[in-house]
């Protein structure tokens, strides 16, 4: 029986009492309900947070572009007028000497005029040492004649003379042009390419500069040597003005940086044609440091560090602050052209790959790009927009003249965009920490509340079970005498009511049962008295009836022939098997034996059992008496023999009788008498014989005068032979199988061994038949006597 | 009339009285409900008796002895015939039966 819990573990075990169930069931449902509502709420938060920073990214980066458009076309106008004066500047001086080539006359007026006017003059001095004419410092402008315009004497050919004249109005006009527009560093005309002499406003030591900086430049024509293509170029476009990439004549040269002045430069030339228009007359030009363009691009500012970039078509920065030159990940490295330095900063060469993949926008469009570079080793987000300049001829050396289209570029940082959407995302993220702890505290505080209030309320709703437990504890305990108190109407009340009426029941039934145990034990006690008396006397009979059956069996055994009589017969080797189903048996054999003769007997009485052991007993006795008497006829023997026996079976009134045979041996004969099994003959050569002796005799013991049916056989038995005597124990003995041994397997086996000894032949038969037995009950007394001739 | 065991089968039909199986009780006094059975059919005083111990597989001494008894009962009635039928093919019956013949010489004997 399952060993119920007491009730003390009923209310102390937190899991298993019914009040802890009801509080967790209320508990976990409330739980559910609030992480559920909760949950839905906080999920509605964190949406319009999400919403709400969507929205404002959204529309800062609306404005954000609208604002960098606006203000990149604003300043690519400002930059594009800043060009168009200097444009103009150059223009206008350009058309000036245009003029005066196209009308000789007024050139050579001019001239005569201008000579009146020492100031315009040219004091001429010849470097023997390098090989080059200049005027004198002092004037207002320098002008170089190289030496390959010169004679070996250091004279200026006649042309060459001429040609320097008639570029004395430049001490008229450009002074006019320097001190107005932009800030110039110089303006210059060069001589066409047979005459390339250079003036160049304001003075310098133009020549020496020169030498300084450009060996070899006095040997080589002006042209050729600083400006390699240009010219050709230009000429081109007399015989095909469409073929300019921009509709104007003036070209800009890539920035680099001034011989005179080891400024950086960009320069703006603007070519001179013959008056019938046919061939270049040479240039004039104006050089402005690229400080003044940085002035403009640097001038911008966006945001806290936003910044703005000039850069040329092949994407090579021409301006730009350091901070910016570290965002874009470009650095400056000088490159070294035929004439001029250079500089090569170009984007496409950024260590910044999303820069180097910038691209410019067609023309007059503005394109805004979000490109990702790093910053002190952190990711940081930049937008970049881009505007280019209108189309220019740009004149790079050894390539000729090609399209530029410069390009404004600005560069915001995305933090500072969206410095506005992160302060808001913070107030959101803080908001929604706000809510999300609010509604924790209310679902933990309502959980407290509910938990309370069920614990308060199952106390009132389990009372009546904790009672009932209670009372079923000390019910197990054998305290029958409890009522448990009914209060109200419900199903508890109810269970109670009927547990109130089991207990009293139980009571009932245990007060009677108490009695009843009493009286059974009563009985049970006096009929146990019984049966130990009737055991004792039983035991008593059983000991008495064993004591009996010893002595018959014992008295049985001593009368059987002992090792003596088996042995003690001259001719005769006797060995014989003796095996009772009980403790008496009722098979009889003996071995008679007075010299000269032997009588040996076999019989079977009904039964076994002591009325058939002593039966067996009297029959020896009277057996013996007889051979003693010396009756020598078989059937004389016999009659005496069963007429004894048959009046002690009258008188025993056993109602037994038996079989009985007798075999004489007497000078190699065997003499038989009696009606029991076959006598079996084995003679010396194995050949076997059996002898019926139903005909012999009749049963002893069932009919008063048998003397009708005795009679005898006699056959021979010398040397050798050997005869069996046995009881139906062999030959009915059954197998498990329930096969009977039959007498044919008796013969068998005897023939076998049939040439060893009486004791050998005995054993073998013996142990054949218990190999036929196997596990199956002997049913019968079993008897063997071998007779062996000696 | 019937005696039935797991082991034997004894029982009449009118004055023949069948025997079937293997007999082996022990003694005298086991044989004795089957004495009284044979008893019962001599006291309807018949013509004759029929023993029929053709599937009688095994009898043991005892038993043979009851057969000899009866036999000799049936000699206080000289009226009474009786056939004993056997069967060849059971060892026991050709050894002990003709021994009723010689108690009785009223006695039939038809083994098949």
């Amino acid at each position: 029986m399952t060993q119920l819990p007491d009730s003390g573990a009923v209310r102390s075990s937190v899991l298993t009492s019914f009040r802890a169930k009801f509080v967790f069931l209320i508990g976990t449902a409330v739980l559910l309900s609030l992480l559920l509502s909760g949950g839905v709420a906080l999920w509605n938060v964190h949406k319009l947070s999400r919403d709400a920073s969507a929205e404002i990214e959204s529309g800062l980066s609306k404005t954000t572009e609208e604002y960098l458009t606006r203000y990149i076309d604003m300043t690519a106008q400002r930059a594009d007028m800043m060009f168009a004066r200097t444009f103009d500047q150059v223009t206008m001086l350009a058309q000036l000497t245009q003029g005066l080539i196209d009308d000789p006359k007024l050139d050579r007026d001019l001239g005569e005029f201008l000579a009146r006017y020492p100031a315009f003059q040219d004091s001429m001095s010849y470097n023997a040492e390098k090989h080059w004419m200049q005027n004198k410092a002092g004037e207002p402008s320098v002008i170089s004649v190289w030496g390959y315009l010169l004679d070996s004497a250091g004279a200026m050919r006649a042309d060459v003379a001429e040609a320097v004249r008639e570029t004395g109005f430049f001490d008229l006009v450009v002074p006019a042009l320097m001190g107005t527009g932009q800030n110039k560093l110089q303006m210059y005309y060069v001589g066409p390419k047979s005459v390339p002499i250079m003036r160049t406003m304001p003075y310098s030591d133009q020549a020496q500069t020169f030498d300084k900086l450009y060996p070899g430049h006095n040997e080589s024509n002006f042209w050729d040597f600083f400006f390699p293509g240009v010219y050709e170029a230009w000429q081109g476009w007399v015989k095909n003005p469409g073929i300019r990439p921009a509709d104007s004549d003036i070209t800009i040269a890539a920035p680099y940086i001034d011989a005179i002045t080891g400024k950086l430069i960009v320069s703006y030339f603007h070519p001179l044609y013959t008056k019938s228009r046919d061939d270049v007359a040479g240039m004039v030009a104006v050089d402005i440091t690229l400080e003044q363009l940085t002035e403009l691009v640097q001038g911008v500012k966006i945001a806290d560090t936003g910044f703005a970039f000039l850069a040329q078509q092949n994407g090579n920065v021409l301006t730009v602050n350091t901070t910016g030159e570290a965002l874009l990940g470009v650095a400056q490295e000088s490159a070294t052209g035929a004439g001029v330095t250079g500089i090569n900063r170009s984007l496409s060469k950024s260590r910044f790959k999303d820069i180097a993949a910038l691209r410019m926008p067609g023309a007059n469009e503005t394109s805004i790009i979000h490109v990702t570079v790093e910053k002190d080793g952190m990711p940081e987000g930049l937008l970049v927009a881009m505007h280019p300049l209108p189309v220019m001829n740009l004149w790079q050396p050894n390539t000729g003249i090609v399209p530029e289209r410069l390009m404004l570029g600005f560069v915001v940082p995305d933090r500072e965009i969206y410095e506005p959407l992160y302060a808001a995302q913070e107030e959101i993220d803080n908001a929604t920490n706000r809510i999300v702890k609010g509604i924790l505290i209310s679902v933990v505080g309502f959980l407290i509340a509910v938990l309370a209030a069920s614990v308060l309320l199952s106390r009132r709703f389990t009372a009546g079970l904790e009672a009932l437990a209670d009372a079923a504890g000390r019910l197990k305990r054998s305290d029958y005498n409890i009522q448990v108190p009914v209060r109200g109407r419900d199903e508890v009340a109810q269970v109670t009511a009927a547990f109130n009426q089991m207990a009293l029941d139980i009571r009932g039934h245990t007060a009677t049962l108490e009695q009843r145990v009493a009286d059974r034990t009563r009985e049970l006690a006096s009929a146990n008295d019984e049966i130990q008396s009737l055991y004792e006397k039983l035991r008593d009979e059983n000991v008495r009836m064993g004591a009996e059956l010893d002595v018959a069996r014992r008295i049985q055994m001593m009368v059987l022939p002992n090792a003596t009589d088996l042995n003690g017969i001259p001719d005769l080797e006797i060995a014989s098997y003796v095996e009772p189903a009980d403790e008496v048996g009722g098979d009889y054999y003996d071995v008679l034996y007075a010299p000269g003769s032997a009588k040996i007997g076999i019989g079977d009485v009904t039964g076994h059992g002591i009325e058939s052991g002593v039966l067996m007993i009297m029959v020896q006795s009277v057996g013996r008496a007889l051979y003693e008497r010396g009756v020598d006829d078989p059937c004389a023997f016999l009659e005496v023999l069963n007429t004894a026996i048959y009046k002690n079976v009258e008188r025993t009134r056993t109602g037994k009788h038996l079989s009985l045979a007798f075999v004489d041996y007497s000078e190699d004969r065997l003499t038989i008498s009696g009606q029991h099994e076959e006598a079996i003959v084995i003679r010396k050569d194995g050949t076997a014989e059996r002898i019926d002796t139903i005909d012999l005799g009749f049963p002893i013991g069932l009919e008063a005068n048998i003397q009708d049916f005795l009679s005898s056989i006699v056959l021979p038995f010398s040397e050798g032979d050997m005869l069996l005597l046995y009881t139906d124990g062999i030959t009915e003995a059954e197998s498990e199988d329930g096969t009977l041994y039959g007498i044919e397997r008796l013969i068998d086996s005897a023939q076998r061994v049939h040439q060893r000894s009486a004791e050998e032949v005995k054993t073998a038969i013996i142990a054949a038949l218990r190999a036929h037995i196997g596990k199956q009950k002997v049913h019968d007394d079993i008897t063997l006597v071998v007779v062996k001739h000696r | 009339m019937e005696i039935k065991t797991a082991e034997y089968n004894v029982w009449t039909e009118g004055s023949t009285i069948h025997y079937e199986g293997t007999l082996r009780l022990s003694g005298t006094d086991a044989y004795q409900p089957i004495l009284d059975l044979m008893q019962q059919v001599l006291v309807e005083k018949p013509q004759n008796v029929v023993l029929d111990l053709t599937q009688l597989e095994f009898l043991n001494s005892s038993g043979i002895n009851l057969l000899a008894k009866f036999t000799i009962e049936l000699r206080k009635h000289p009226d009474v015939a009786m056939k004993v039928l056997g069967s060849t093919r059971i060892p026991w019956q050709s050894k002990s039966l003709p021994n009723l013949q010689k108690l009785h010489k009223g006695v039939e004997l038809l083994i098949t």
